[in-house]
């Protein structure tokens, strides 16, 4: 949390973002493209105007934790760790190289910033109510965030992890579904449909807001007002749109993993974006 | 107290061992997945000490990744359940949340193998230590007894790093004392011998036992290894004493691919090839049994390591 809103900046910042994000997926050959660019406004907002985190601390105690459960979108979550200044900017073209420090998946293991090693969907909110619990053990006043996919959902041990926390009424554990309705092999609602999501989540105990997770003010507002329920967790809906920015593939199954063989699919994708920003690396 | 451990049942050892280490420390904690009592730690340490004791429900997905959180933040958590549930059902949580992440879980698979009797074959778990062991950054674990169980609890304590370790829920007989002390990755020379080694781990080191004392006085004289430390095996000693015998059997609890047999071929095949025969359930289900049966049934039992002795022996001298 270290920067005063300033909309413009913040549009400029989102851009760049997506730019360099995009930039790093297709260097790398391929990469989760959608399911990081949905979650640009949510991930720079906590960032930005939430979390309390030290750069120069990455294991604070006191900071606030974030679990990136669909760890695939993990090149958001670099991105803003890297515009923190966890680590160097020139990290950020490393994504996916040989002896890289940043793997396609959020890994705890080498990268400063990150709270939870991810990747195997279904687990990370679990881990995330392991963090809460253990702070609440030690009267600790630090939040946990979560962010969850709505393929994700699928999984099974999402909802043991909703019954856990809704049963020990963990109050301190904010999650939020990226709800771009797709999954990698079609949309959701076709394929095994969420809904209703919000009556799931409230059935299991938890206080449930929706928000646009595209819309500056609806993202701020939302979690601070998740932030303040007292006596259960929270889960936040976030509507999204699954590769938002990127016009060839937005709102496509096919964006969940892009493969960029050559430098007309580099064009293509980049092209795409309609942005004109300078890569820091 | 200490000094009469071995009337206790292996569990509440488990659990009183537990109320030690939290007694020690109060970063640790007990989890559950609705089989605490099973297990031995309720009321053992939910009554001593309800804020270290967790009862996720029957959830042990969630009871493994909720583990991994809460070693982020500092904590040890101790999660238990019947050795088919804390080992394969959770087999990607384990690898994932714990191994990979390197968190400093501790995972304790209850009733092992034919221990599991009455509750059959869906429960009868003979490929734990093979799955366990194949999983980097696991230590895996099988103590004999209750001091040896007491003892590896505390070393599990103190050490950072994911482990498994098996837990035999019943009274065991008495093979150590209270003056144990449990060395990770080394071996104990239980007999001394130049026939034939004959390596145990965990439940069948009572037996490995008899088997050798009963061959004594059939002039075979058996080097008896028992590894409470599946995972880091001590190599060393192992190839030390198939260098005096020539020929090796192993036995365990367990089916005999994968685990503490497959174990000791690896180390064997590659360092000194000498004939080895393992004995374990030869790659088969479990089923409703009694220990007697199923020993008969799948050739692991005193009689049959008794026998295996003697060929592997026999074999040496021609």
């Amino acid at each position: 949390m270290t920067e005063k809103f300033d909309r413009e900046q913040f549009d400029q910042m989102a851009a760049e973002w997506r730019y360099i994000m995009t930039d790093m997926i297709c260097r790398a050959g391929s990469g989760h493209l959608g399911g990081a660019l949905s979650l640009v406004e949510i991930v720079m907002t906590l960032y930005y105007r939430v979390m309390r985190v030290d750069p120069k601390k990455p294991r604070w105690e006191d900071r606030d934790r974030l679990v990136l459960s669909k760890g695939h979108a993990a090149p958001v979550l670099y991105l803003a760790l890297a515009y923190q200044g966890f680590f160097p900017m020139s990290w950020l073209k490393t994504l996916n190289a040989d002896g890289t420090k940043l793997p396609s998946h959020a890994d705890a293991r080498y990268v400063p910033g990150v709270d939870m090693t991810t990747g195997s969907l279904g687990q990370g909110l679990s881990c995330a109510i392991g963090a809460a619990y253990a702070a609440r053990m030690d009267g600790k006043k630090h939040r946990v965030f979560c962010i969850i996919g709505d393929g994700e959902s699928n999984e099974g041990q999402n909802w043991e992890a909703a019954m856990f926390a809704g049963h020990h009424k963990l109050d301190n554990l904010v999650a939020i579904t990226d709800y771009n309705k797709l999954q990698i092999d079609d949309f959701t609602d076709r394929l095994l449909s969420l809904e209703p999501l919000c009556d799931k989540w409230r059935a299991f105990g938890w206080e449930v807001f929706e928000m646009d997770g595209h819309d500056w003010d609806a993202i701020y507002n939302t979690i601070n007002a998740a932030i303040a329920v007292q006596g259960k967790p929270k889960m936040i809906i976030a509507h999204t749109i699954k590769a938002k920015g990127c016009c060839v593939v937005e709102n496509k199954p096919e964006s969940h993993n892009i493969k960029v063989p050559d430098q007309a699919a580099y064009d293509k994708y980049m092209n795409a974006l309609n942005i004109k920003a300078t890569l820091p690396y | 107290m200490d000094n009469d451990l071995h009337n206790k049942e292996m569990r509440i050892v488990y659990g009183e061992t537990l109320n030690e280490l939290i007694e020690q420390n109060p970063n640790v904690m007990c989890l559950e997945a609705d089989l605490s009592k099973a297990s031995g730690t309720n009321p053992t340490v939910s009554r001593k000490h309800p804020a270290n004791f967790l009862n996720i429900g029957v959830a042990e997905a969630n009871m493994i990744s909720i583990g991994a959180g809460l070693a982020s933040e500092g904590k040890i958590p101790f999660c238990a359940s019947f050795t088919c549930f804390a080992s394969r059902r959770v087999y990607d949580q384990i690898t994932i949340s714990v191994a990979y992440a390197n968190m400093n879980v501790k995972i304790v698979g209850t009733a092992p193998g034919v221990t599991a009797g009455p509750n059959g074959g869906t429960h009868m778990c003979f490929q734990d230590l093979a799955i366990m062991r194949a999983m980097p950054n696991m230590t895996v674990l099988s103590p004999c007894d209750c001091y040896e169980l007491r003892a590896c609890l505390h070393w599990m304590a103190a050490h950072r790093g994911p482990v498994y370790m098996q837990l035999i829920r019943m009274k065991q007989p008495k093979v150590f004392d209270p003056t144990y002390q449990f060395r990770i990755g080394k071996a104990v020379q239980m007999r001394q011998g130049k026939d034939v080694t004959l390596v145990s781990t965990g439940y069948m080191t009572p037996f490995a036992m008899t088997a050798a004392d009963e061959l004594a006085k059939e002039c075979i004289t058996v080097d008896l290894l028992h590894c409470p430390s599946v995972k880091p095996l001590d190599a060393e000693a192992l190839v030390a004493s198939a260098k005096r015998t020539g020929g090796v059997v192993t036995v365990e609890n367990q089916n005999i691919i994968g685990g503490l047999g497959g174990a000791v071929c690896e180390i064997l095949s590659e360092k000194h090839p000498v004939p080895v025969k393992r004995l374990g359930v030869p790659d088969q289900f479990g089923e409703v049994a009694t220990e007697a049966y199923l020993f008969e049934k799948h050739g692991f039992g005193v009689q049959h390591i008794k026998q295996a002795c003697r060929d592997i022996a026999a074999r040496r001298r021609k």
